[in-house]
């Protein structure tokens, strides 16, 4: 009887789980704008060292540029057809023009790599390493959100 | 009764005669052409980055020294139809080039074309027409410089009525005013009176801000009582932000913020710029640190609208 009830249990944490990441995956919108809010909160963390309004550390300049390279691997993988209609800011072009965007994302994660690179174990050095790292991510935002993000 | 009818043929060929001659193109004085000069080119190529020429008539995705062949063809579809940038380049044959100053700053600050045609107001003259004679002239130097681009744009493709240009005069007459929107700071603000007047020729004259920042009525004429606040995207989709200094919305930008935004191209939020507001971002980080630091002072202190229904 116990274990009938322990399997019972499994069965639903299992299925709870299961319906979590079909949540996830039919959701497609609400995932990519989390994953986007992680990036405005390291560009934020990142652009007020670099304006000097936040003191620089080197733990913070790499994960600054580890979140934009997490969210760079994985953004783009949550645009299905069909997910142009709801609550988002992604415009058609997204869905008309896949190749133009997919080469937006690339460019996004080349920068974002790149800089994880620099920054190697210990994060950048100092405050202009960060910046020769960091800068060319921060280029790529309003190359894409030019052409595939609707005006606000 | 055969009376009345010629009474009614005499009032409508006066009413004809009226509306032709309110529809007639205007031009600048003589006594303005005459303090026309041409100016320095190096100061004009500022004046052509505040001013956006190259957002409209270079090709649409033109980056760095591309944005300085004025060839057009960037095709704006709007309510109105489809208006088509003309080449402006040097090219005597299909640009600008066989244009004297004085045509040049009718153009600009009339919409008056040297054959004495009307140009639509795609073309943002009735912000241009709060430019100065000095900036006209350095302008148009700058654009003596710019290499010679070959090949006429197509034609505007329009419907009835707003295919008939010569109605554009009294369109003209309505809404072509050079007359500053905002006579003076809102009171309240601590303004550096030199710096405001600055960013409020930059906003209100070559910038062009208002063209798209505010509402339009049925006549396509900016409503200037709402004067930046925010309308719906005239291409395109979406809706041009509201950048009057608005609490909890623009008005909590602070002036470094709106200075540093123009600069990078980030919102204090740290998102980025975007649509069509990338090109003129890209413009405004051309200029002087002051002139953004201007804008920034103008867009501080001046008044909140009501919003508008559209």
């Amino acid at each position: 009887m116990r274990i009938v009830r322990n399997v019972a249990a499994i069965f639903m944490l299992a299925g709870l789980g299961f319906t979590g990441s079909v949540q996830a995956a039919d959701d497609p919108i609400a995932t990519r704008q989390a994953i986007m809010s992680s990036v405005g909160a390291a560009a934020g963390l990142g652009g007020g060292m670099m304006k000097g309004e936040v003191t620089f550390s080197p733990v913070a300049g790499k994960a600054a540029i580890a979140t934009m390279n997490a969210a760079a691997a994985s953004f783009g993988d949550f645009f299905p057809e069909g997910s142009d209609q709801g609550d988002t800011g992604a415009l058609p072009a997204i869905w008309e023009n896949a190749d133009g965007f997919a080469a937006e994302l690339a460019k996004f994660s080349a920068a974002a790599g790149k800089a994880m690179e620099a920054s190697g174990k210990d994060g950048p050095a100092d405050l202009d390493a960060f910046k020769a790292a960091m800068g060319p991510v921060f280029g790529t935002c309003k190359s894409c959100h030019e052409t595939y993000r609707k005006k606000n | 009764m055969k009376k009345a009818l010629i009474v009614l043929v005499l009032l409508a060929v006066i009413a004809a005669g009226a509306g032709w001659s309110l529809s007639a193109p205007t031009r600048m004085t003589e006594q303005q052409a005459a303090a026309l000069k041409t100016g320095d080119p190096v100061k004009g190529e500022l004046v052509f980055w505040a001013g956006g020429c190259a957002s409209c008539h270079a090709a649409k995705d033109a980056k760095g020294e591309d944005l300085l062949n004025l060839g057009g063809g960037l095709r704006l579809e709007t309510p109105f139809g489809v208006f088509v940038a003309p080449n402006i380049s040097p090219s005597e044959a299909d640009g600008i080039g066989a244009w004297s100053l004085t045509d040049f700053a009718n153009a600009m600050t009339h919409g008056t074309s040297p054959d004495g045609a009307n140009y639509y107001p795609a073309f943002p003259y009735s912000s241009y027409a709060r430019m100065s004679v000095e900036d006209l002239g350095d302008l148009y130097a700058f654009f003596k410089t710019l290499p010679s681009v070959e090949g006429k744009a197509p034609g505007h493709e329009l419907g009835f009525p707003f295919n008939i240009r010569r109605g554009l005069g009294l369109w003209k007459r309505l809404f072509l005013n050079p007359e500053p929107v905002i006579a003076a700071p809102v009171s309240g603000n601590e303004v550096d009176q030199v710096l405001w007047d600055r960013g409020r020729y930059l906003v209100e004259g070559p910038g062009h801000c208002g063209e798209c920042h505010t509402a339009r009525d049925i006549a396509g004429g900016l409503i200037l009582s709402h004067w930046l606040g925010g309308a719906p995207a005239p291409t395109g989709e979406g809706r041009i932000p509201d950048i009057t200094p608005v609490e909890g919305k623009f008005g909590s930008w602070s002036a470094a913020d709106i200075a540093y935004y123009l600069e990078s191209g980030f919102t204090p939020e740290y998102d980025s710029v975007g649509g069509e507001m990338v090109k003129v971002q890209e413009n405004m980080a051309r200029l002087p640190a002051s002139d953004r630091e201007a804008i920034a002072a103008y867009l501080k202190a001046i008044p909140v609208v009501a919003p508008t229904a559209n």
